[in-house]
């Protein structure tokens, strides 16, 4: 029985190991079945470099009534790609992402509530 | 007395030591939950933090709804260049934080040094330049009290600053633990804890700079 436990435990930890392995160490990113030689960290990085200045260029450019949204978007997007690839929320408990999200939809509901009421600010 | 608690011990440890898994996969196991409970703590701490940074940037987007005039008028004076470059400084020291992270999983102790040094460089090369952000505005009259934008401004900017400076002097100190070779492929969750951190900063300021200097 004891030896079974072990077994098992072993078990779970090598499993860890390979799912770990699997996301964080692999040399090549494969997206949409292309295979790209670069570690998934380096492709996410490009990808917030190229949104940056696609940002920024945006904010130079004569304003419509979507660059604002469009921005926001943006932003929102390249927080996303760290919060999950760098802070591993793609592979961690899904408890840490709602310990991330419940504050963030607390104060927006206080912020809307704000811009709701007559506070005369 | 003492030989009371003697008789008394036996019947107390089996009760705790039933509560432990046998053999050397139960003690990775332990270490592992106890990983886990660490991470988990910090992002209960990332949580409150949340909640400071939400609060600061909706005074912010309070503001810039009610008076954009104001703001459009600072985005005049504020050297944009000057601050995207701050914030692809910021992006590469995340990307050399989890470089690091990834080097010490494949036990490369030395590339763990050399990729945490790097984030601690960038982002004391970043709290260099916000000062000099810093100066222009307030030659430019944009100083904490001059108007009403001035602590929307600096409250959310010079807070995350401060954050920023507290992730280079932890990340110092991860790079002097490396090079005492206290991190290796199966203990590295001081690394992984400072990298929560510092990404958590890297996200603040992604938001910051979108709704502060580009909107």
């Amino acid at each position: 029985m004891a030896e079974e436990h072990v077994t098992q435990a072993e078990a779970e930890v090598k499993h860890e190991t390979a799912h770990v392995g699997k996301h964080y160490d692999e040399d090549k990113t494969v997206i949409m079945g292309r295979e790209i030689p670069l570690p998934i960290y380096t492709v996410v990085y490009g990808a917030l470099g190229v949104l940056t200045l696609i940002e920024v260029t945006l904010s130079q450019l004569p304003r419509g009534f979507l660059t604002i949204p469009v921005m926001l978007l943006i932003a929102l997007l390249k927080a996303g790609l760290v919060v999950w690839f760098y802070m591993h929320l793609n592979t961690d408990s899904r408890i840490f992402a709602i310990t991330l999200i419940a504050p963030v939809v607390m104060v927006l509901l206080a912020t809307l509530f704000l811009m709701i009421v007559p506070t005369g600010y | 007395m003492s030989e009371m608690s003697i008789d008394k011990a036996p019947a107390e440890i089996p009760a705790v030591v039933l509560r432990q898994p046998e053999g050397a996969g139960g003690h990775e196991h332990n270490a592992q939950a106890h990983n886990e409970n660490l991470k988990f703590a910090t992002w209960l701490y990332l949580a409150s933090e949340v909640v400071i940074f939400a609060s600061l940037i909706a005074m912010f987007v309070l503001f810039r709804l009610h008076s954009p005039e104001a703001v459009f008028q600072v985005h005049e004076e504020a050297n944009i260049w000057l601050v995207t470059a701050n914030t692809f400084l910021l992006l590469t020291s995340s990307w050399a934080m989890v470089m690091g992270l990834r080097e010490v999983r494949r036990d490369n102790a030395p590339g763990l040094v050399r990729w945490i040094g790097l984030t601690a460089l960038l982002g004391a090369v970043f709290v260099g330049l916000q000062y000099v952000e810093y100066s222009e505005l307030s030659h430019a009259g944009i100083t904490l009290y001059s108007s009403e934008f001035g602590m929307r401004f600096y409250a959310p900017t010079a807070f995350h600053g401060a954050h920023v400076i507290v992730g280079v002097l932890w990340a110092l100190y991860i790079v002097r633990n490396g090079m005492k070779g206290r991190y290796n492929a199966h203990n590295y969750i001081g690394v992984e804890i400072f990298g929560l951190y510092w990404h958590f900063v890297d996200v603040v300021w992604i938001l910051l700079f979108t709704l502060i200097y580009l909107v």
